[in-house]
């Protein structure tokens, strides 16, 4: 049974809200010093306002999420000398990402006098005007670009008719803004971050400090500032590969209210009306994430077959049992069965987000594993959703199909496991998975995708390269290099796209560059299959020698002896890492029983 | 509730013993003229005070805030 949470003590609901000030950030910013474990990133701000403070509020954002960032922030309103100048600060800094913050008021700012005619021309040319440093900026610069959408006046002489224009004021602004969006539509470099939705969200009021905006050209007031660096967090996670995968979930006091074991399946609050409506929202959200490829667990104390007995039988238990991809319902402590649970789904502890109201639980799993992000739910239920709404860590750049199914294919893949158990041995299981690789080369459709397993893959990963979607488009159309996929599939489900491997062809031997597999399919002898194509290939073009590279990393000791075990003999090692050659003379054996298909 | 001393000591970046009454931007280098707006914004939410743009502009040091808080009728945390 669970232990309902007496504390008190005013709780934050989570890491990312919070009510300090902008001079905490100021302070704490100064007081960083970089951990080893840490993941780095450089952030640049331009802006036409003073935004003194946002960097620094960010540096501690990233901190407490184990991130160190260094940032840049362009001098007051000279972001387009910045972009233009080839040689400026901005470019030798070298940012993973660009925020770009421009205030509508400064830049339209004779728009005012404006008839709709001369309106509609000089919106017009705004967006030209800054769409073509946009594209200069993204000639220079490999970083992501986020530019913020501009405010959408409130005020407008005309009042109560000013939406009867065709080319009114505020229509002008949003004209701006959805130009600006279609402009991001099919580019993986630019993001337009919605200022309007976030003024919503704040109030307006609550933004805008107008003595602060008169004396210190403050469009955004201090406090206001914090809040945006809270949002720009989003960006922070795809950026440094640091997207949660998975949320473990208590049941008593989280999916419903009230303790299972106390009340029974028909006196738990959870439906639509009053107190039992937060759990069922609570648990629509839970059930979007899982729809967009988001790993669900549980991790409780309670009597397995009640709880089965509730998502079968409660008319108003969303989630059911195949929506879970590890149950972990029993009597042992979560933090055996945290672990257990990243074992069994073969993900990192760090991809893990902690949900449980009982504030023992969570302190524990704080203490034990770090490494796992802790949510704080909050005391009040109706509260609950909000957290979801509020949490950024599950944010992507792209969204692949392979994403959109993660939630379901960890679900076949319990089922498999439970096969597993009936058979003796590895090869008659494998057999019976009727298991089909399917390899094809980079293509428009699968680029981001090749890009994303470089950028992700941490165990699997020979040499742990990580690559844009740009670099893996330079590579495909090179003669000088070979990109190669494997999609997977076996009668429970398909995998998607899982491994890749990146070859560069000189003249005597291959060299491969990068060669990864998703944990999802490890233990099924792919990996043999997929560098048996690769030393097919080479034969074919007359190669004498294959070259592989490991460099190994605190996560893929996995992959240390896969050259060895592959017959590959031992180079040169250094500190840094291990060459190994294959003969081409030499047989390559590899696993017959699977179908292999060539979608090249 | 902190009191002023904190609050301009924790922006300021200096020791509360450092500061009096007549700390000012003059003799204090950290203090700059976005740190005054800085700590208006922090002495207004701490307070629960609105001041007006001249208030903020006839700010030329420590006994100018205390009393502009004193004007608002702030009693409490101005002098410790």
């Amino acid at each position: 049974m669970e232990k309902i949470n007496s504390s008190k003590e005013k709780e934050q609901p989570n890491k990312l809200i919070n009510e300090n000030n902008l001079s905490y950030y100021i302070n704490e910013s100064k007081k960083l010093i970089k951990k080893k474990s840490m993941k780095d990133v450089k952030l640049a701000f331009l802006s036409n306002f003073t935004i003194n403070g946002l960097a620094e509020t960010m540096k501690v954002l990233c901190f407490e999420q184990r991130i160190y960032a260094e940032t840049y922030a362009v001098p007051y309103n000279q972001y387009a000398q910045e972009i233009l100048n080839k040689s400026s600060k901005l470019y030798d800094f070298n940012s993973d990402i660009i925020f770009i913050l421009l205030d509508s008021e400064q830049l339209l700012d004779s728009m005012y006098k404006m008839d709709e005619k001369q309106r509609e021309k000089y919106t017009k040319e705004k967006f030209d005007e800054l769409r073509g440093l946009i594209n200069i900026l993204k000639e220079n610069t490999n970083a992501k670009i986020v530019f913020n959408t501009l405010l959408v006046p409130l005020y407008s002489s005309r009042g109560i008719i000013e939406n009867k224009q065709k080319f009114g004021l505020k229509k002008s602004i949003h004209r701006f803004n959805e130009m600006f969006e279609s402009l991001s539509i099919d580019d993986s470099q630019l993001f337009i971050f919605d200022f309007n939705s976030f003024c919503s969200k704040m109030g307006y009021e609550n933004l805008v400090d107008r003595k602060m905006y008169y004396l210190g050209d403050m469009r955004i007031s201090p406090m206001a500032l914090v809040n945006i660096g809270i949002e720009y967090m989003a960006y922070i996670f795809p950026l440094t590969s640091s997207t949660k995968k998975c949320v473990i979930l208590d049941l008593d006091n989280t999916l419903w209210g009230g303790i299972l074991g106390e009340e029974g399946t028909e006196n738990i609050k959870l439906g639509p009306e009053k107190d039992g409506k937060p759990f069922l929202d609570f648990q629509k959200r839970l059930l979007e994430l899982f729809e967009r490829g988001i790993i669900l667990a549980i991790n409780s104390k309670n009597n397995y077959n009640d709880v089965i007995e509730v998502m079968k039988k409660h008319k108003y238990m969303l989630l059911k049992e195949n929506n879970f991809a590890c149950i972990k319902i029993n009597w042992k402590d979560k933090v055996t069965n945290t672990r257990e649970i990243a074992k069994e789904l073969n993900i990192g502890l760090d991809s893990l987000v902690f949900l449980d109201d009982d504030k023992t639980n969570r302190e524990l799993i704080k203490k034990f594993i770090p490494e796992v992000m802790v949510v704080d739910l909050p005391e009040d239920p109706s509260l609950y959703p909000k957290v979801i709404e509020d949490l950024k860590v599950f944010n992507t750049f792209t969204i692949t199909g392979e994403d959109l199914n993660r939630g379901k294919m960890y679900v076949s893949q319990k089922k498999r496991g439970e096969l597993k158990l009936k058979v003796k041995d590895l090869e008659s299981f494998l057999k019976q998975l009727g298991i089909k690789v399917n390899i094809s080369s980079a293509k428009k459709s699968n680029i981001s995708r090749i890009a994303q397993l470089t950028q992700k893959t941490n165990q699997f990963n020979l040499t742990t390269r990580r690559y844009q979607d740009a670099d893996i488009k330079k590579f495909s159309e090179s003669k000088e290099y070979i990109v190669k996929c494997i999609d997977v599939e076996d009668k429970f489900g398909d995998y998607g796209i899982t491994g890749i491997a990146i070859v560069k062809k000189n003249k005597e031997d291959w060299l491969v560059d990068s060669f990864l597999l998703s944990c999802r399919i490890l233990g099924k002898e792919i990996e043999k299959v997929f560098l048996g194509f690769i030393i097919e290939e080479a034969k074919k073009e007359g190669i004498k020698k294959l070259i592989g590279e490991f460099i190994s990393t605190k996560k893929n000791s996995l992959a240390k002896d896969f050259y060895k075990s592959n017959k590959f003999e031992l180079g040169k090692k250094t500190n840094e890492k291990e060459i190994w050659n294959f003969d081409l003379k030499n047989k390559y054996d590899y696993p017959k029983f699977f179908i292999i298909t060539k979608d090249i | 509730m902190k009191t002023l001393k904190e609050l301009v000591s924790n922006i300021l970046g200096i020791d509360k013993e450092e500061i009096n009454d007549n700390s000012s931007p003059d003799n204090i280098n950290s203090w700059d003229s976005f740190n005054t707006l800085m700590l208006v914004s922090e002495i207004e939410k701490n307070f629960n005070v609105k001041f007006n743009m001249d208030e903020v502009m006839s700010i030329k040091n420590i006994n100018d805030i205390k009393k502009l808080l004193g004007k608002h009728g702030v009693t409490k945390g101005i002098n410790d």
